[in-house]
């Protein structure tokens, strides 16, 4: 288990995204941060930021309307954030600031509101990252059936390909087919280090990936559970 | 929301009982037994405790586990230790872990020797630590802002600075990133932490990961005093402490007067001080010889303003700017009223003595503090945060903790729309109108007329009526009307149906709620209460005959029918809504005497003397607040060489003029004024004390307001407790004088709305801190507009009217009503009053 | 042992569609029971059964639903399907399969609550599953089984699917609320307690999935006879979680107080290669662990809470004796340094000083004295946080200081002696520092 979930700060405060693909590591600065914000003073320049005004953001207007139909499921239209920040994400691979301006605009909050949630959450993400995501779970039950081996592999097996997101994963939730991963919210397991190569080439292709191994397709193996028909 | 009653309880602490009001948190109610529970995340004054830090653990018998004593109210019978091993036990891992990554870099941290985080450490911690790894190190400090610096080592993430940010001031800038141990606090994508209230985090933060820059190596605690005061930058009259060293100004922390400030400053407030020491101040005599202001001696100034006085015959007019106080105004219009004879004396009032007798009315005044305990609070024709902006943060704070309903009527969208119940729009320079179809509407008046003259929507008026009458449920509640002094620029036009309003709501003698004026001076109320105006003495009292208002003074100087104009601390040019006619009238003078402290354009450009002004924390003296709160100025550093007080300057005038007033001290200015103001009578300032007293409380004095005959029975009759049901008099009397709403009408321009931002000040121009937020016109406009003049957001327009033109720069805002293009006035150049209105033209400004 | 109720049909093909699970006998007789008894008999019903919640604090979910205060304000009904706790998994597997269940359970238990807004609050990471549920959700409301008068009954029940976006905090009720609410998922103070003020400040029941798709089937077999199942206190059926080094990791229904080794090695086919059980977490990885001789407890409630543990989840991890508790230790400690919110002290700086010190033992720069340490360290932070997340580090890294010394002990000293064979080795070789 020789694989952290999020340790191994990077030695410099300068992390590229090519680092973050090759090491498959979750990315980390000195002090642990996943953005390059504690050592960084603001930008004088900058007006503050406060809600966008619509009269002069442009947003797209399927993402609008994405985040509006998301907003009148709640009776508390902030509870659309994450959805929003979601749709956003989809729309820009990761929550850039543009995307988190557009989301602000939307939803009248200020982009600081949103950048706080999308910061606190794994699948919101806060820098620049590759299309793809591949999740390989390293928790506990994962990592004691070789998770961390999986992880080096599919590290390996991508490479410097940008259109990736190697990232490893706190608990899945399907330790019944570890070592796991999620790739592009599709679960799949148990993943052998030699299925690695057709994984990746399957996302790379645009295949459906490993499909005898997704969880969707899986029986239960409690010899009491039924199918009486 | 009526305020919460506190009953006592009885609890045990450390084997004493002890008596709290009842659901007070523990560590407050501790301090009731001398106890002391440490604590770092709780501030009542945020909300609601988070219970983030766990400094205050406790053991309460009975509970298993240790509770968080910032977070468990007081019951009675409570048992709590706070002084057993279990407690000391977790109160020292908590300093532990708070420690583990904190630099302890005190010997070069501004916050060593008041730093919470120090004495909890000293006072409850283990005096050691078992952590041995590398501390996280980062580069500090940075800017958060160019008001604050933020040191990340240091910050234990108490949660307060975000808090405040988002709960309190509501601007959502200063948010938390990340989580886990990698929690930081942070600004979007880099911006700075801008906005009106961000200096309060300097004072929550309970370790020197937020430090102030312009404060930043300029003292420790053991070099410095603290004195206490009043900020005299705007209307709002916050408490402070000036924090002095070596007799110089280098700090302002909030002086908490619940009545007046909750604890809080604004960035103005906070960082302007910086004007006291500015170079550029005045502090020397100026007489102008041949066209050049020189510096002189007093003796030769004041022998100029006695000879410019002497020769004028009567024909002066005196007028006061907001930062004088009670004392220097009072003075003032006795040197022009009795001493020289003449009527012409105002402070910008903006509304004759029958107008003011009417809504100063005892019975109907509302206080700050009712701001957040009412039903519901109507803002009418202000923008709290820029005309007096404490109370946007009370009035937020009654909508987020006591759900007051808000309602909000301007004609610019204001900030806080947002919070609102509802909010309506009418168009600029159309109170009158609008009041008068608000008032209809609770008399079953004709409400479409009026609101359609308004630019309002009929519609709106009706919901905003049904709001007001219905917000104690079947009756009324009680409402606070918070309106600004622009609101009266029609005088009776709106004074009467304002009235009926305030009839209607059943405001007169009704506590917690009333109306509550903002003026736009800061001293406006106290101004006219001494006598500070065309139509009126101290006191209020009748004159004889009645003098010229403001612009009157300038239409009868540019006519030549006035020769000597007295300036304290104002300078028309910019303050006046009318600059064309000022300019005429400071041409066409012959002496132009101002007390000032800045060489302002009128000062630089017209004075013909000029004495320096003290700065206010130089001062002494008294203020009124706009909620009638008589506050004391107290001096916390001595002036400047070169300078003298303007009451001494004001009675050396009286006196060489022969009118010996025995004004020694400003103490006996004070009391002259309070002897001649019936309403203040059995005042002094002892009895104003540190906090203030509300003169109207006292029903004696209340019972002083002037009572002309017939006044007093034409407010009863118009604030009758019960609404009448017939269609009264004053909705058919004056006509509005509202634009008509029809775009047509107006051939393509645009209704011109003018608002004065929180940092158009000379004091901001003069503080180094504050050069950042200079304000620059722009002029705001609707998408729709924009679109039709083909104007771009932050493009370069000229903006005209009747030959007179500003530059500014288009700001496109999606709120923005259509037809209407706001302007911001008092700032040095490009401002608002250069233009007549009421309708402009915007077109690109040509290249240069 | 045939104790089937949840897992009755699991497999049966097109579950997750309204025809087959109405054809099984769902939104039927059942369903119309609960919808006209009185919401205090269905309530009542709840607590005889006996059911505690399935999500990890086992708290009697029909006493909860019972604390809803009457009166007409807002009331909601949140699931808790943010299913984190590493090892377990059972809630996926009955989202992914009978998706229905769960709506029915929450129409029921929303009844009971007088709750008319229901959410499920889904972890992001199962999309696939978010995506069933929303199929499911959409085919119910267009059946009348969701929106207004659902059977005709004068009950109206709004129900969203909420994705959450990966933290684990999540999980935690609160943080939960706040999360739904589009906060951040810090945890809350509590009391206020949910059912007082929950999401939007209204009373708040909120479940897990597996309990609320328990409902329907104490409904249909009365809750005496379900309280009849299990041991006392441990009534019905759990679904557990079984994984790590098993031969056949997964989902099983057992009937409350089986004993671990049946589990282990009856059901699950034992250790992979034979090799023998070094220890287990019995109820996910926050709960503290057991070891070999603890194989004979029945796996219910009580017996793990007597054993100084907890059933939790019901997900249990099995380590064999192959793995260095060690290296357990530090991938647990990581997993909460990770997932810690960092709003309160001891959980926040606690999670981190704990993994620095483990890794300060694996790199060999620690001495057995620092072992003291960290344990002292897990007591700081046990009973001192705001939520349960610190406590659910320290009490299982406080288990495994307490139960494996003697191997802490080994691998640190073992350690130690490698990095200093590597750092004369490198000083042999030149390549640190020079002879002086």
């Amino acid at each position: 288990m020789s694989h952290g979930t999020q340790e191994e700060p990077a030695p410099t405060g300068d992390l590229t995204l090519g680092q973050h693909v090759g090491s498959g590591e979750v990315p980390r600065y000195q002090g642990g941060s996943r953005t390059p914000g504690w050592d960084d003073a603001v930008d004088l320049t900058k007006d503050p930021a406060v809600i966008p005004d619509p009269a002069t953001v442009h947003v797209p207007e399927e993402l609008r309307a994405e985040i509006e139909a998301h907003m009148a499921k709640y009776p508390d239209e902030r509870s659309a954030a994450i959805p929003a920040l979601m749709a956003a994400q989809r729309r820009h691979v990761w929550c850039s600031p543009e995307a988190i301006e557009q989301v602000a605009c939307v939803m009248r909050l200020t982009p600081g509101y949103l950048v706080a949630v999308a910061s606190f959450y794994d699948m919101l993400e806060t820098s620049p990252v590759g299309r793809h995501r591949v999740y390989v779970c390293t928790n506990i039950s994962c990592s004691l059936r070789g998770a961390d081996a999986l992880l080096e592999r599919v590290v390996e097996e991508v490479g410097d390909d940008p259109d990736f997101n190697v990232r490893s994963f706190e608990c899945l939730g399907a330790c019944d087919i570890a070592p796991m991963a999620s790739v592009d919210d599709v679960y799949v397991g148990p993943v052998e280090l030699d299925d690695v190569p057709a994984l990746i080439g399957q996302v790379r292709s645009g295949a459906e990936v490993l499909p005898e191994k997704q969880i969707l397709r899986r029986k239960s193996v409690d010899p009491n559970a039924g199918s009486t028909s | 929301m009526p305020r919460p009653e506190r009953k006592l309880i009885t609890f045990s602490i450390d084997g004493r009982e002890v008596e709290a009001p009842a659901n007070m948190m523990l560590v407050d109610a501790a301090k009731f037994g001398d106890v002391e529970i440490p604590v770092f995340c709780y501030e009542p004054k945020l909300g609601a405790p988070v219970g983030a830090c766990r400094m205050c653990l406790v053991d309460i018998e009975g509970i298993p586990k240790l509770q968080t004593g910032c977070s468990t109210p007081v019951k009675d019978g409570m048992v709590v230790h706070t002084q057993t091993r279990r407690v000391k036990d977790a109160q020292q891992s908590v300093v532990e872990f708070l420690l583990i990554n904190h630099p302890l870099d005190c010997p070069v941290c501004d916050k060593g020797g008041e730093c919470p985080l120090q004495d909890v450490s000293f006072g409850w911690g283990g005096g050691m630590t078992r952590f041995v790894e590398p501390k996280r190190h980062f580069k500090k400090p940075l800017e958060l802002s160019p008001l604050i610096a933020i040191d990340r080592e240091r910050c234990i993430l108490c949660y307060r600075c975000v808090r405040f940010s988002q709960e309190l001031s509501e601007d959502y800038q200063l948010v938390l990133h990340e989580r886990s141990a990698a929690t930081f606090v942070g600004t979007f994508d880099g911006h700075p932490y801008v906005a009106p209230f961000s200096g309060n985090i300097l004072e929550l933060c309970p370790v020197g990961a937020l430090t102030s820059m312009p404060y930043r190596f300029r003292a420790r605690p053991w070099d410095i005093e603290n004195a206490g005061s009043v900020c005299t930058l705007c209307p709002a009259q916050c408490n402070v402490a000036f924090t002095v060293r070596d007799d110089r100004v280098l700090r302002v922390l909030a002086r908490e007067n619940e009545e007046v400030d909750d604890g809080w400053l604004c960035d103005k407030g906070r960082f302007a001080y910086q004007s006291i020491h500015a170079e550029e101040r005045v502090v020397a005599p100026m007489v102008r010889e041949d066209g050049v202001l020189r510096e002189v001696t007093w003796e030769r100034a004041l022998e100029a303003a006695k000879a410019a006085l002497g020769g004028a015959q009567g024909r002066i007019a005196g007028l006061a700017g907001g930062e004088t106080t009670n004392e220097e105004g009072f003075l003032l219009q006795r040197l022009v009223r009795d001493v020289h004879g003449s009527p012409h004396v105002d402070s910008g009032a903006g509304l004759d003595r029958s107008g003011l007798l009417a809504l100063g009315d005892p019975g109907l005044q509302a206080t700050v503090a009712d701001l957040e305990f009412a039903h519901t609070v109507l803002v009418l024709g202000t923008e709290p945060v820029d005309d007096a902006p404490i109370l946007d943060l009370r009035l937020r704070k009654g909508v987020r903790r006591n759900r007051v309903k808000l309602a909000v009527a301007t004609s610019r969208p204001s900030s806080l729309d947002p919070n609102a119940t509802l909010a309506v729009r009418y168009a600029p320079g159309a109170e009158a109108a609008f009041v008068t179809a608000l008032s209809a509407a609770f008399y079953g008046g004709a409400v479409d007329e009026p609101a359609q003259a308004a630019g309002a929507d009929a519609g709106a008026v009706h919901e905003l009526a049904t709001l007001l009458r219905t917000s104690g449920g079947d009756q009324p509640g009680d409402v606070v009307v918070l309106y600004g002094q622009r609101v009266l620029a029609e005088g009776e036009a709106v004074t009467a149906p304002l009235l009926k309003l305030a009839g209607a709501l059943g405001l007169s003698g009704r506590p917690g709620a009333g109306l509550l004026g903002v003026p736009t001076a800061t001293n406006g109320r106290g101004l006219r209460e001494a006598g500070v105006l065309p139509d009126a003495g101290p006191g209020l009292t009748a004159v004889p005959s009645a003098g010229h208002g403001a612009t009157g003074i300038a239409e009868a100087t540019a006519a030549g029918e006035l020769s000597v104009l007295y300036l304290l601390h104002t300078d028309p040019l910019r303050d006046e809504p009318q600059r064309a006619v000022w300019e005429r009238a400071l041409e066409a003078a012959t002496h132009v005497i101002a007390h000032a402290g800045f060489l302002t354009e009128t000062i630089r450009e017209h004075a013909t003397v000029v004495f320096p002004a003290e700065s206010y924390a130089e001062k002494e003296g008294t203020l009124v607040h706009p909620d009638g709160r008589l506050q004391r100025l107290r001096p916390a550093i001595g002036r400047p060489a070169g300078v003298r007080a303007a009451w001494q300057v004001l009675d050396e005038l009286a006196r060489s003029a022969g009118a010996e007033h025995g004004v020694h001290t400003v103490h006996s200015a004070t009391q002259q004024l309070f002897a001649a103001v019936a309403f203040y009578a059995g005042l002094s300032v002892d009895a104003i004390g540190a906090k203030g007293v509300r003169w109207w409380e006292d029903d004696a004095r209340a019972a002083a307001w002037p009572q002309e005959s017939g006044l007093r029975a034409a407010i009863s009759d118009l604030v009758a407790k019960t609404p009448l049901s017939r269609t009264p008099d004053y909705e058919e009397a004056p006509t509005p004088s509202g634009l008509g709403a029809a775009d047509g009408a107006t051939n393509g321009a645009l209704r011109l709305g003018t608002y004065q931002s929180i940092w158009a000040a000379a004091e901001v121009e003069a503080s180094p801190a504050l050069k950042f937020l200079h304000p620059h016109q722009r002029v705001e406009l609707s998408p729709a507009d924009a679109a039709r003049l083909g104007i771009e957001h932050g493009e370069h327009v000229t903006v005209g009217s009747a030959g007179a033109t500003v530059e500014a720069v288009a700001h496109l805002r999606n709120e923005s009503p259509a037809g209407s293009a706001f302007l911001q006035s008092g700032i040095p150049e490009d401002a608002a009053n250069v233009l007549q209105g009421p309708l402009v033209e915007i077109r690109k400004a040509t290249p240069k | 042992m045939s104790s089937a109720i949840l897992f009755k049909d699991i497999d049966e093909p097109g579950l997750g569609t309204l025809a087959v699970y109405q054809r099984r006998g769902g939104y039927g007789d059942v369903l119309r029971k609960g919808l006209s008894m009185p919401r205090e008999a269905l309530v009542n019903e709840l607590v005889e059964s006996g059911l505690r919640g399935r999500g990890g604090a086992g708290f009697s979910m029909g006493k909860k639903a019972s604390f809803m205060p009457k009166g007409g304000m807002d009331k909601y009904l949140v699931c808790n399907a943010d299913e984190s706790e590493p090892g377990t998994f059972k809630d996926r597997e009955l989202m992914t399969k009978s998706p229905h269940m769960l709506i029915e359970g929450m129409i029921l238990a929303a009844y009971a609550a007088g709750a008319t807004k229901s959410f499920i609050y889904i972890r992001g990471e199962y999309a696939q599953q978010a995506d069933i549920l929303d199929a499911a959700v959409a085919e119910a409301y267009a059946d009348g089984l969701l929106g207004e008068n659902i059977l005709g009954f004068d009950f109206s029940l709004e129900l969203v699917v909420h994705r959450g976006a990966g933290a684990y905090i999540c999980g935690e009720e609160t943080g939960l609320l706040d999360s739904l609410e589009g906060k951040r998922g810090n945890p809350r103070l509590k009391p206020p307690f949910p059912a007082n003020q929950g999401l939007y400040q209204g009373p708040t029941l909120i479940n897990n999935v597996e309990t609320l798709m328990t409902i329907p089937h104490i409904l249909g077999m009365g809750a005496a006879k379900y309280a009849e199942i299990g041991v006392e206190n441990s009534t019905g059926t759990k679904l557990i979680s079984v994984s790590g080094h098993v031969k056949r990791p997964g989902n099983y229904e057992i009937e409350l107080g089986m004993s671990a080794r049946e589990i282990i090695y009856g059901l699950c086919g034992g250790i992979e290669g034979d090799h023998e059980v070094k220890l287990w977490f019995p109820g996910g990885s926050s709960s503290p662990v057991l070891t070999s001789d603890d194989l004979d407890l029945g796996y219910d409630f009580d017996s793990l809470a007597k054993a100084g543990s907890m059933l939790g989840s019901g997900a249990i991890i099995v380590v064999d004796d192959q793995t260095s508790v060690v290296e357990v230790c530090l991938k647990l400690a990581k997993f909460y340094r990770h997932e810690s919110c960092g709003k309160c002290t001891p959980c926040r700086e606690g999670t981190q000083w704990t993994v620095k010190m483990l890794e300060r033992m694996k790199s060999g720069t620690a001495t057995p004295m620092d072992l003291d340490i960290m344990a002292s360290v897990q007591e700081q932070i046990t009973g001192h946080c705001l939520c349960v997340l610190g406590d659910a580090m320290a009490m299982p890294v406080g288990s495994m200081i307490a139960k494996f010394r003697p191997e802490f002990e080994e691998y640190i000293e073992a350690a130690r002696e490698r990095a200093e064979r590597e750092l004369v080795a490198s000083l042999d070789a030149g390549l640190v520092g020079s002879a002086t």
